[in-house]
């Protein structure tokens, strides 16, 4: 009997810590088999869970075009999340996915596209950066605006400083004001503001946008007057979930599935459902 | 005397408070349910009878009605409720306005053979006159009658050995589904977050198995000894008919034979479980 | 289609018999509270006058804890084994309103993702349905395109004749497959015994346009409508929970030992406030009227959007059983009534 519940066996082969409560796992299947079979897309998410404790979903933060490990970044709140904190290297988790559909990658083909995004929200969209910087020829001009409360609360520093050092990507890097460190060279400032100053141009634009739901609520306007269209600007929901295979009915947004339909909606799309995300 | 719709009126003409909350007539003939009224305009639907099951205090600590002077309907037993939240520094006294009723006792049920019997709350109930209202409103009497089945029950099961209770509430408890229907109509279950929901650590299972129920159950149990008032609400809400007031009566009686604590009775005098005594026995510590 | 005559003698006959099997009978409780094994083939009762059980027969394909995996774990490893559902069972006696909600719930189950748990427990399951001859000022089933004498869900379809004497149809090939396995229990008979009994049926008095009511959801999401049931809603998950047809549920892990333990889909209800709280603290449904809300809306709206059914069978449980008495018929009724 195929059980849907039954998620695939990982072996955490590397933790990163982020910043003081954000951790990146590197994780490896435990069956050849499994590995050989699996596939995602980028914008994806999975149930990643610590038995005896439960199951918990974050986006897939690692590009399909690199298949080697797959990545998730935490930030420790709840339950599982603290358990997740307590494995080490070598130990196990589950793994159910992928779920959900995906940022619309082929469809930016040939095309200029803007990252927005705050705090862990960097995420999802980090999956999508990387991915395109993989296949940087097939995409035209790159732009990485990223903002954290402070200097300490900024997730993939290495990440950061290597897309910085790319002549072909111009990426902005911001804080909120007085999380600045003395010797901070970045930006300091919201990310709306920045989004603003940095005025990335909307022609033949698409952009995508993630992090709080206060960070989106304040940019969008900014890019509605920087003449982004609704539909070219896009972002993930988070509601939250259980199954993630459209049954436990606790994502729903009216008559959507966020498991199912999301979790990647364009403006467009969320203009037109219940305020209720 | 004043019947209970111009009463409601006074209140709000005399501003005495912002809402009440009352009973209204339910869908079917038998029923009433609670209802919130906002404006003297509203209050011509209020109802007062026999029918009026609800311990209406479960409202009063509900974060929308924090704040807000409340007019309340309650029947002596609910007004227990309302001394214990008073007690237990839950309301202020000045913040409700209490509408004691004169009850000869209510049914058991709404519907069936025991809509024709008094509740087992009213057959040894001692504040038939509310012992705190601001006004007081009389309800008509029935002339129910009834017998206290579950007296019965109490001492059959204080016979019993430890095993054949055990036994008792294993078949109890595994009807229970989790609605926690008992919890939310309780009026002194008003614990911001619920030791059930919380889960760093998960103190208590979640899960409707053997296990969690017991754990739920007898938590629960524990969590109002010393503090219930005897107003039945969660038993009778029980979807799974679990009789849980032979579990809260038992602790009434002895909070009342170990303690000589009655709750509900007077808002000054301190709580038996925030209490401590030099007098207090201490012999059942193993 | 195919109808038989069995006797109450009969029918614990069968009963009887299945017992021996091996196979689990369920049906509603003496007091009438949920529906319980059948221990011995003779107390079996099948009372076509009584209200619904307070609560629902859906347990039979979706219980309240279902578990869906075995885990232990050493050290760094995990061990996972598969859990089973269980084995043949027969739902006797079921009222149309509980039959009808398995066909119900399946579209949800088996939309996308196969949940095979609740699958294979139906594939297990026989359901011999009743025709209802109760009906209260909680029961609506012929507003939601049912009635007390349909035998959707049914695989066979029981009428009483007479106290020792009810019509037997076998509705579907389980059914049929059913009827000749015990064919010495049952008698050849015909409609005209049944007609009679059905066309004195009559029906709940309440009475409402359930397209109407969703014509109104449609264009009316924010609105203050729902804010008299918030006052007064609990928020407890009762509702939910004697539902034949609310199906959301959350998955947790319990440990039973050191080591070992098992993870099981549990009952859920979108009227709890912690349902939709994110890690955040944020709740995009953060009062007690927008929770029921989502309750109405999921089944005379958002339900028919997605899988072209309403959410609901016209049983009552929930309003019969409210703490409070919120009477969902009454309040569909009005929303009708808007359009």
């Amino acid at each position: 009997m195929e059980n849907i519940y039954k998620p695939y066996l990982m072996e955490i082969k590397e933790i990163i810590d982020e910043t003081v409560d954000t951790r990146t796992l590197r994780l490896q299947f435990r069956s050849e088999e499994d590995k050989k079979r699996f596939s995602f897309k980028a914008g994806q998410f999975a149930e990643y869970s610590v038995f005896g404790e439960g199951e918990c979903t974050f986006c897939i933060a690692s590009p399909p075009t690199r298949m080697d490990f797959i990545e998730c970044s935490f930030k420790q709140v709840g339950k599982v999340t603290n358990a997740l904190r307590r494995l080490n290297v070598g130990d196990t988790i589950g793994f159910r996915g992928p779920y959900g559909n995906w940022f619309p990658v082929e469809e930016m083909k040939g095309k200029n596209i803007v990252f927005i995004a705050g705090g862990i929200g960097l995420a999802p969209v980090r999956s999508v950066i990387l991915n395109v910087l993989d296949r940087r020829k097939e995409f035209k001009d790159i732009t990485i605006i990223y903002g954290a409360r402070s200097v300490g609360d900024l997730v993939y520093k290495r990440e950061l400083r290597e897309w910085q050092g790319m002549s072909d990507v111009r990426t902005v890097v911001t804080v909120d004001p007085g999380g600045e460190t003395p010797d901070w060279k970045g930006e300091i400032g919201f990310v709306p503001t920045i989004v603003e100053k940095a005025a990335p141009k909307s022609d033949n634009a698409v952009s995508i946008i993630c992090g709080p739901p206060i960070m989106i609520k304040f940019t969008l306007p900014v890019m509605m007057k920087l003449g982004f269209k609704e539909e070219n600007i896009i972002t993930t929901l988070e509601n939250r979930m259980k199954c993630g295979l459209g049954k436990c009915g606790r994502c729903n947004i009216g008559n959507i599935y966020v498991c199912k339909d999301g979790p990647v909606f364009s403006y467009s799309q969320l203009k037109v459902l219940p305020q209720e995300y | 005397m004043a019947d209970i719709i111009s009463i409601a009126r006074g209140v709000f003409e005399n501003k005495k408070a912002d809402i009440l909350i009352g009973y209204t007539k339910a869908t079917s003939e038998g029923r009433t349910r609670p209802v919130i009224v906002r404006s003297a305009d509203e209050v011509q639907n209020l109802v007062l009878n026999s029918s009026c099951l609800n311990n209406l205090a479960t409202y009063l600590t509900r974060k929308e009605n924090k704040g807000k002077k409340v007019a309340i309907v309650a029947k002596g037993c609910d007004i227990k409720s309302i001394v214990q939240l008073i007690a237990e520094s839950q309301i202020k006294r000045e913040n409700v306005y209490i509408i004691g009723v004169k009850c000869n006792g209510v049914k058991r049920s709404f519907e069936g053979e025991d809509s024709k019997k008094i509740a087992e709350k009213c057959l040894n109930c001692n504040v038939r006159t509310p012992h705190l209202a601001d006004e007081t409103v009389d309800m008509s009497d029935e002339g129910l009658t009834g017998k206290d089945e579950k007296a019965e029950l109490i001492e059959k099961l204080d016979s019993m050995s430890a095993e054949e209770r055990f036994a008792f509430w294993e078949e109890q408890f595994e009807k229970c589904i989790k609605c926690y229907a008992c919890r939310q109509a309780c009026p002194l279950c008003y614990c911001e977050r619920c030791i059930a929901d919380k889960s760093m650590p998960r103190w208590v299972e979640s899960s409707p198995t053997k296990r969690g129920n017991f754990a739920w159950n007898i938590v629960r149990a524990f969590h109002l000894s010393g503090r219930c008032i005897g107003c039945n609400e969660c038993e009778r809400v029980c979807p799974a008919g679990i009789p849980l007031s032979l579990l809260n009566r038992k602790m009434v009686m002895v909070a009342k034979s170990e303690f000589g604590y009655e709750s509900g009775m007077s808002a000054d005098a301190p709580t038996l479980i925030g209490t401590y005594d030099l007098k207090d026995k201490e012999e059942f510590i193993k | 289609m195919e109808e038989y005559i069995i006797s109450l003698e009969d029918l614990k006959k069968l009963a009887d018999n299945l017992i021996k099997e091996g196979t689990d009978l369920f049906l509603p409780s003496p007091d009438n509270s949920r529906f319980v094994r059948l221990k011995k083939a003779d107390e079996l009762k099948l009372a076509p006058e009584a209200r619904p059980s307070d609560i629902s027969a859906k347990q039979a394909a979706f219980p309240k804890c279902d578990p869906v995996l075995f885990y232990k774990r050493d050290k760094s490893t995990v061990e996972l084994k598969d859990a089973e559902p269980s084995a043949n069972q027969v739902l006797f006696g079921l009222k149309p309103c509980d039959a009808a909600a398995f066909g119900i719930m399946n579209k949800v189950f088996n939309w996308d993702y196969k949940d095979n748990f609740f699958n294979k427990r139906l594939e297990n399951t026989l359901v011999i349905g009743l025709a209802c001859t109760y009906s209260d000022d909680y029961c609506f089933c012929t507003s939601v395109g049912l009635s007390p004498v349909s035998e959707t869900g049914s695989d066979i379809f029981l009428v009483r004749l007479s106290d020792a004497q009810f019509a037997a149809r076998a509705v579907t090939d389980k059914g049929i497959q059913f009827v000749k396995k015990y064919s010495q229990l049952f008698a050849k008979g015909d409609s005209s015994k049944s007609k009679p009994a059905l066309e004195s049926i009559k029906g709940p008095a309440r009475k409402f346009d359930s397209k109407k009511v969703k014509d109104w959801l449609d264009k009316n999401f924010e609105t203050d409508f729902f804010n008299p049931v918030g006052d007064t809603c609990l928020g407890c998950g009762q509702c939910a929970f004697v539902c034949p047809t609310c199906h959301c549920f959350d998955i947790v892990d319990e440990d039973y030992s050191y080591s070992e333990g098992r993870r099981m889909k549990n009952w859920d209800a979108c009227q709890f406030s912690l349902f939709t709280l994110h890690a955040s603290g944020h709740n995009p449904r953060d009062n007690q009227a927008k929770r029921y809300r989502q309750r109405v809306n999921h089944k005379f709206k958002y339900y028919i959007d997605r899988f072209k059914e309403i959410l609901c069978t016209g049983c009552g449980r929930c309003s019969r059983g409210c703490p409070v008495t919120i009477d969902i018929g009454s309040i569909v009724t009005k929303i009708g009534n808007l359009t």
